[in-house]
């Protein structure tokens, strides 16, 4: 891998042939200048899982519980159940996850939904991100000490620590310890580049490219329900004027095999919404408006749009 | 009318195509015989350009006997054009080109802040992302950062902790470099089943880009950084989610990783992280760190927000992979694809995008019977290491339903998997890092569907 960027700076050296001595980013000199201990106190503020980087500070439930009503709870709600506006926080940890650091629930399919507490397996994640990104129209304007409080607040209504609890950069580590899910990452897999997790470069998944009668013939098992149809809105606007293929119009139900386009004189019938050709009140296009449909010459003679062709009001 | 249909030939949906008004008088003039107005008419609507419009232009020789496109001289023939540096002196897509959006899947998420875009790879040619296309993912809204104030800081296991302005970046040695990046949940919503229509919706969380930059080992090298123990390096952004990741020290030791602040020519866009992003070449794109303030080394991983509650890839077990950054093998038809419709049977170019986190595509394949057979497409040139590779394929439709797929296989030997071995080892609740096969239906009346086979 190293050698990669060798190849680089060789390349960059041929293409300065002439110049004498080789340029390292050693020899870069007078670029960049030492920051002062006063910027890094003011951006260095990550927290890492071994609470390297947590400032000391302390904070009780209920103090967390009165920040938490003022600047959370209008998007997480007062539990911090609600998935109006982000994934919920709090729910779904029973008592015997707090024993085996495994959320039984991520093995339920079934399961609504997959909140904070059931997936982090590290509390220091939630005060660096708390710390730096919360309140979402205001991040970066807890105090420490409400950082500490509203994390409070958040163990005890995610039933890991007591109503008379207080959080400090020292009970945090035993808060650790009970983290519901904090067995629950593995990092032997094969998407991380390199060796430092212990993972594998082997993919888990191991298609080869057969070429012909590579499987029986396809079945399908899903696809869009009709009455989904136009969601995305209409998709003749999403794509281009030209092309091979233009947007479906998704505004109109699309003609079903076996329905056919009936005649104008169904459309003054009204007597049904969608024609098949056979149904009483429907009548099969005429062979004059099918040539005339086409031929790629206007069509507006008879019909105001193509929907009326095929849809009875 | 029955006869067609039963051949395959396409049914011409002209809907939307003019407005009530504009009917009316078509109508009106249309009994009166004057065919020129309807002409004229179309014309109007057609520069009018707010809605494009599923209409085939079946290219027949009129009865008149030629093209009145061609015969009638247009106004664009005739008169005098438009002159230079118009539009604030930056030029702007056609008028006509304006369905071609990033757009939002509805109902996806409840802010705009907290987002995605995605990019109509649909409507796209070639291999590169026009910079206003690039799909969008932001975390607590985007920012036009004035550049002249804007910093990055080297710390942590490093001899001398250091500030870099953005003149002192660019005057660094530079790099320019294809790349292609994809939201580790692209394709998310489709690991249990079809839920969105186009392959704007299912894919569009890719984008590729041209980035100019700095090798982030230079910077270290700068800050005399301790590479020997240094095993973890965090980056941090400076807008208000700060987003940070854990970067692999593999990819930044290899000199791949770097601090761009250009992209296809220009500076990147404010929505990319205007004037500095992280950029960690086959790795999800929420590591390529936009607004980048600040890069520490370090000897463990970090266990951010979006390594330890998101972005990590749930197995039936119960068990979550965390740190899952490569964004595996994966391709997908673009034309024709889901929510377009086959004007006529016959000739088609089959077109789609192939690309691999861990290095260049070796071939993609595209079967159209649903993936019984295949045959090899024609890659197109430069074919290049983590970025978006075109293939084409010629395909001839008989008419009868047909469904598209396309599998790429990467320099590793890395075939793409089906659903059914994805889901075998993965489940359907991964989120992340779906990078199964996609199938298009082909439908008699030449609407394509989005469809999930086995």
């Amino acid at each position: 891998m190293f050698r990669f960027r060798k190849a680089v700076i060789s390349l960059a050296l041929l293409a300065l042939a002439g110049v004498a001595t080789a340029q390292s980013a050693a020899k870069i000199s007078g670029l960049g200048r030492d920051a002062t201990p006063k910027e890094l106190a003011a951006w260095d503020i990550d927290v890492r899982p071994d609470f390297k980087g947590l400032p000391a500070g302390s904070g009780t439930v209920t103090q967390g519980q009165d920040i938490w009503e003022g600047k959370c709870a209008s998007c997480h709600g007062f539990f911090g159940e609600s998935g109006e506006v982000f994934s919920p926080i709090i729910g779904g940890v029973q008592p015997k996850d707090l024993e085996s650091g495994h959320v039984a629930n991520l093995t339920t399919p079934g399961y609504p939904g997959r909140t904070t507490f059931m997936k982090v397996a590290t509390i220091s994640t939630v005060w660096d991100f708390v710390n730096r990104a919360m309140p979402w129209n205001a991040p970066k304007t807890l105090k420490t000490d409400e950082v500490y409080a509203v994390l409070a607040f958040m163990l005890n209504i995610a039933t890991i620590v007591p109503d008379d609890f207080t959080l400090n950069e020292k009970t945090i580590r035993d808060v650790q310890k009970r983290m519901p899910n904090r067995n629950g990452m593995m990092t032997d897999h094969a998407l991380w580049p390199g060796k430092e997790f212990g993972g594998t470069k082997l993919p888990d998944t191991r298609n080869v490219a057969c070429m012909k009668d590579c499987t029986p013939e396809p079945k399908l098992d899903s696809f869009l329900p009709d009455f989904a149809r136009n969601a995305h809105g209409n998709l003749a606007e999403q794509n281009r004027l030209v092309g091979a293929q233009h947007g479906a119009d998704t505004t109109q139900p699309e003609l079903k095999s076996g329905e056919k386009a009936c005649g104008p004189q169904a459309v003054r019938g009204g007597t049904c919404r969608w024609c098949r050709c056979g149904q009483a009140g429907c009548q099969k296009s005429s062979g004059l408006a099918a040539k005339k449909w086409l031929s790629g010459v206007p069509r507006y003679e008879q019909q105001n749009s193509w929907a009326s062709l095929h849809r009875c009001s | 009318m029955e006869q067609s249909l039963s051949s395959g030939r396409l049914i011409k949906a002209p809907e939307n195509f003019l407005n009530k008004d504009g009917i009316k008088a078509v109508f009106s003039e249309a009994k009166n015989g004057r065919r020129d107005f309807i002409r004229r008419a179309f014309a109007a609507a057609a520069t009018g350009a707010a809605v494009p419009v599923a209409l085939a232009q079946g290219n027949p020789v009129p009865t008149e006997g030629g093209d009145p496109n061609i015969l009638n001289l247009p106004a664009h023939s005739v008169g005098l054009g438009q002159g230079v540096a118009q539009n604030d002196g930056y030029g702007k897509p056609s008028q006509y080109e304006s369905g071609v959006q990033r757009r939002q899947s509805p109902g996806l998420t409840q802010t705009t802040q907290a987002s995605v875009s995605f990019a109509p790879l649909q409507s796209l040619f070639g291999i590169v992302t026009p910079s206003g296309l690039h799909f969008e993912r932001h975390h607590q809204g985007w920012w036009d950062i004035d550049p002249s104030k804007h910093r990055l800081m080297i710390n942590g296991m490093v001899k001398a902790a250091k500030v870099f302005t953005l003149d002192e970046i660019m005057r660094l040695p530079a790099v320019s470099r294809f790349h292609f990046i994809e939201c580790g949940a692209n394709t998310a919503v489709e690991w249990g089943n079809v839920a969105v229509p186009t392959v704007q919706y299912t894919h569009g969380m890719v984008s590729c880009s041209e980035f100019t930059g700095v090798p982030l080992i230079t910077l270290l090298e700068l800050a005399g950084a301790d590479l020997k123990n240094g095993k973890f390096v965090l980056a941090e952004g400076a807008d208000g989610s700060s987003m940070t990741r854990t970067i692999p020290m593999s990819l930044i030791k290899s000199g791949e990783v770097f601090v761009a602040y250009g992209q296809n020519g220009e500076m990147l866009r404010p929505e990319q992280g205007y004037p500095l992003r992280l950029i960690v070449p086959g790795i999800q794109g929420v590591s390529w760190v936009k607004y980048l303030r600040r890069i520490e080394m370090g000897d463990m991983p970090y266990a951010a927000k979006d390594e330890a509650i998101h972005y990590m890839d749930l197995l039936p077990s119960g068990q979550h992979r965390q740190y899952s950054g490569i964004q595996e093998c994966k391709s997908v038809v673009t034309t024709p694809s889901g929510g377009q419709v086959l004007l006529d049977k016959g000739f088609y170019n089959i077109t789609g995008l192939a690309w691999s986190g861990k290095g260049k595509i070796k071939k993609v394949d595209v079967s159209v019977d649903g993936g019984r057979n295949w045959r090899s497409t024609r890659l197109q040139g430069p074919v290049m290491s983590k970025a978006l590779t075109r293939f084409n394929i010629d395909w001839v439709w008989d008419g009868k339903p047909a469904i598209i797929q396309s599998r790429a296989t990467d320099e590793t030997g890395f075939v793409q998997p089906n659903y059914k071995q994805l889901r075998a080892v993965r489940g359907t609740r991964s989120i992340y890092h779906n990078n199964a096969i996609q199938s298009w239906l082909v439908q008699e009346n030449g609407e394509v569907k989005n469809v999930q086979v086995s």
